[in-house]
C-alpha cells in the first residue's frame, strides 16, 4: 500500500525516539501486522517513533517501556484491566477497528499521537 | 457503521470480561500459555521418534544405531506431557499468589507438596517375569500426568485461598526482631500457616481414601473429568465448542481467547492421551487437541475467513472488498482473521453473519466425519498457530489431513460466494441511490 522506500529518512536510529507506542493484541501476532505500516507511516512523516507488538499479558512486564498503549479491537474486553495496571503511567485505548482492519497506519499513528497529547 | 463500538455492552461482552476479570479463569489461561510451547515440544518429542529412532518408520530402518535415540524421546516426551500435572500446579499456584500477594516462592511449592499428600505415594512394581514385585515408592502417571490435571488444579486453588486467609491472621505470624533481613521474616511468617495447610491436606487425602476407598485424584478422573472429556470429544460437542468462540468473534471479541480456560486444559489432556495410547501401541482417541483446532476448525482464521479473502478479490465487484481481500490473504493463510473481521467489517454485520458463525462449525464437522471414517487419525503431534495452511495440515496429521483441508477450504469459500453477491447487490444499489441524491462515492459515504 505504502510506495516509499525505507531508507530514504534520514534520520532512523538517531538517539532516543521521541515517542513508544506498544500495540497489544492476544498473541502479540496480528498487531505485528499493523506495527510494520505504523513504522512505514512514521518514517514517511519523517517521525522517529518505536512501534512494536506484544501479547496482552506480558504488558505489566513492558511498563515504562511505553508512552500509549494501543490494543487490538478483538481484546476490547481487557480494556479496563489494562487500565488499571497501567495507571497514570500512560494512556491505554483500543485501536479504531476500521483503520485496524485497514491496516491503515497513519490513522492508528494519528490516534496514538492525540492519546498522549491527553485529547 | 461508524458507533457500532459503542454497541458493545451486550450479553457476550459481559461474559468475555467477566471471564477475564475472573482470578482462577484468568490465572488457569495464563498458566497454559505459558506451559504451551513445552506441550508443542513434546508432541514434536514423538515426531522425532517416528522419523528418526523407529525402525518401522524413521531413519533407524537404514541406520540401526539410531533407534538407541529412542529413549531419549520417550524421556522428552515424559518429562513434558506425562509430567505436566505437576508444572501446571506451579504455575497456576505461582499466578494465583500473585492475585492474592503471598508469596510467589512458597505458594507454588506449597501447593506441589500439598497436591503430593493425596495422591497415591507409592507405585506398583512389576517384576520382569510380569509377577508382582510390591509397591515402590514414587507417584505413578495418575497423578503426574494429564489424568490429574483436575484435580490439580482444582487442589491448587483449594490451597492458595486457604493460604491467602491464614497468612492474613497476624496470630499465626512468627515475630521476628528488626535487625533479621526482610526474606528470613518472611519465610518464617509462613512456617505455620504452610503446616496447618500440608496437615490439613494430607489428612483430608487420608479422610477421602477412607470414606471412598479411591484416592483423590483417582476419584475426580472418573467423577468429573473423564465424563467432561467424554463431553467435548464428541462431535456434537466440539461443534458446539467451535460455534460458541464464533460468535464472540461475531462480536469482534477473541473467542478462542476467551473460552481458552475451559478448552486448554482439555486440548493438553486430549494430545497427552493420543500420545500415551501410541507410546502403548493402541490407537489415539481423543479428537479435540490445538492442533485439531488449528488445523481445521480455525483453517485459514476463524470463521473460515480465507475462503471469503479468494472470493472478495476474485469475485466481488466492490473496490473496498477487494483491496482488503488482497491485504488479508496472506495473514489469513496463517490463520490471523483480524484484517478481515475489522476491515470488511465481518463485526456485527448481518449480511456475513451466516458463514461467519457458522463456517467454523462446518469445518469441525468435515474434520470429524473424516475422523470418524478412519481417513485421519487422532494426532500425536501439535502444531503451533500461524504455521500456514497445509503445512501445519501436513505436520499434524500427514497427507491426509492437507486433503481434509482442502475439503474445508472448497466448502468455507463456497459458502461465502452467495453473501458476496448480495453484498455487492446492496453497495451498487446504495451508490445507485447516492448517485442520484449527491455525487459522492459509498466509501465517503462510510466516513461520514
Amino acid at each position: 500500500m505504502t510506495d516509499q522506500t525505507p531508507q530514504t529518512g534520514g534520520t532512523a536510529d538517531q538517539g532516543e525516539p521521541t515517542l513508544r507506542i506498544m500495540l497489544a493484541c492476544a498473541l502479540g501476532m496480528s498487531t505485528s501486522i499493523l506495527v510494520q505500516r505504523m513504522k512505514d507511516a512514521a518514517a514517511s512523516q519523517g517521525k522517529h517513533y518505536r512501534i512494536w507488538a506484544a501479547d496482552q499479558a506480558s504488558i505489566e512486564s513492558e511498563l515504562g517501556n511505553f508512552d500509549v498503549v494501543l490494543l487490538g479491537p478483538q481484546v476490547r474486553h481487557v480494556l479496563r484491566k489494562v487500565r488499571a495496571v497501567v495507571g497514570d503511567s500512560a494512556p491505554v485505548e483500543v485501536i479504531d477497528a476500521r483503520a485496524y482492519g485497514r491496516g491503515d497506519g497513519a490513522t492508528v499513528i494519528a490516534q496514538a499521537e492525540a492519546l498522549t497529547k491527553g485529547e | 457503521m461508524a458507533s457500532f463500538s459503542d454497541r458493545f455492552s451486550d450479553g457476550l461482552t459481559v461474559v468475555a470480561e467477566k471471564v477475564d476479570d475472573n482470578k482462577y479463569l484468568n490465572s488457569l489461561k495464563n498458566s497454559f500459555s505459558y506451559f504451551l510451547p513445552f506441550i508443542l515440544v513434546g508432541s514434536f518429542a514423538s515426531l522425532l521418534r517416528s522419523l528418526v529412532s523407529s525402525q518401522e518408520t524413521g531413519l533407524a530402518r537404514w541406520l540401526p544405531a539410531l533407534a538407541n535415540l529412542d529413549g531419549a524421546f520417550t524421556a522428552m516426551n515424559f518429562a513434558t506431557m506425562s509430567f505436566m500435572t505437576i508444572p501446571i500446579v506451579i504455575l497456576l499456584g505461582w499466578q494465583l499468589a500473585k492475585r492474592n500477594d503471598t508469596p510467589t516462592h512458597a505458594t507454588a511449592i506449597l501447593c506441589v507438596a500439598a497436591y503430593v499428600t493425596v495422591v497415591p505415594q507409592s507405585v506398583q512394581a512389576l517384576l520382569e517375569d510380569g509377577a508382582d514385585g510390591g509397591t515402590a515408592a514414587g507417584l505413578g502417571e495418575g497423578a503426574l500426568g494429564a489424568q490429574g490435571l483436575f484435580i490439580g488444579i482444582i487442589w491448587t486453588v483449594v490451597i492458595t485461598e486457604l493460604f491467602r486467609r491464614l497468612s492474613g491472621i497476624e496470630a499465626l505470624r512468627i515475630k521476628m526482631p528488626d535487625s533479621v533481613p526482610p526474606a528470613i521474616t518472611q519465610s518464617f511468617n509462613s512456617l505455620i500457616p504452610v503446616f496447618l495447610i500440608l496437615t490439613f491436606s494430607a489428612v483430608f487425602g487420608v479422610l477421602f481414601r477412607l470414606a471412598t476407598g479411591s484416592y483423590l485424584n483417582e476419584w475426580v478422573y472418573a467423577v468429573l473429568q473423564h465424563p467432561l472429556e467424554v463431553i467435548f470429544q464428541s462431535t456434537a460437542g466440539i461443534i458446539l465448542m467451535a460455534v460458541f468462540a464464533q460468535l464472540f468473534w461475531f462480536l469482534g471479541i477473541h473467542g478462542g481467547l476467551v473460552i481458552s480456560p475451559i478448552r486448554n486444559p482439555l486440548f493438553a489432556t486430549a494430545i497427552a492421551a493420543n500420545i500415551a495410547a501410541v507410546n502403548a501401541g493402541a490407537e489415539p482417541t481423543q479428537p479435540l487437541t490445538y492442533g485439531f483446532w488449528v488445523t481445521f476448525i480455525v483453517l485459514g482464521g476463524a470463521g473460515g475467513i480465507l475462503g471469503l479473502t479468494i472470493v472478495g478479490a476474485l469475485m466481488s465487484k466492490q473496490e473496498d472488498l477487494k483491496m482488503i481481500s488482497r491485504l488479508g490473504f496472506v495473514p489469513a493463510v496463517c490463520g490471523i482473521s483480524e484484517p478481515l473481521v475489522f476491515g470488511v467489517p465481518l463485526v456485527l454485520n448481518p449480511i456475513y453473519a451466516i458463514p461467519f458463525v457458522f463456517n467454523t462449525g462446518i469445518s469441525a464437522a468435515i474434520a470429524m466425519v473424516a475422523m470418524n471414517l478412519g481417513f485421519i487419525q487422532a494426532n500425536t503431534v501439535d502444531v503451533p498457530f500461524g504455521v500456514p495452511v497445509f503445512i501445519n495440515g501436513f505436520i499434524g496429521f500427514g497427507w491426509q489431513g492437507v486433503v481434509v483441508q482442502a475439503i474445508i477450504l472448497i466448502a468455507t469459500t463456497l459458502m461465502w460466494v452467495p453473501f458476496v453477491a448480495i453484498d455487492d447487490r446492496r453497495a451498487t444499489r446504495e451508490s445507485q441511490d447516492q448517485g442520484a441524491a449527491a455525487p459522492t462515492d459509498s466509501k465517503e459515504a462510510v466516513s461520514a
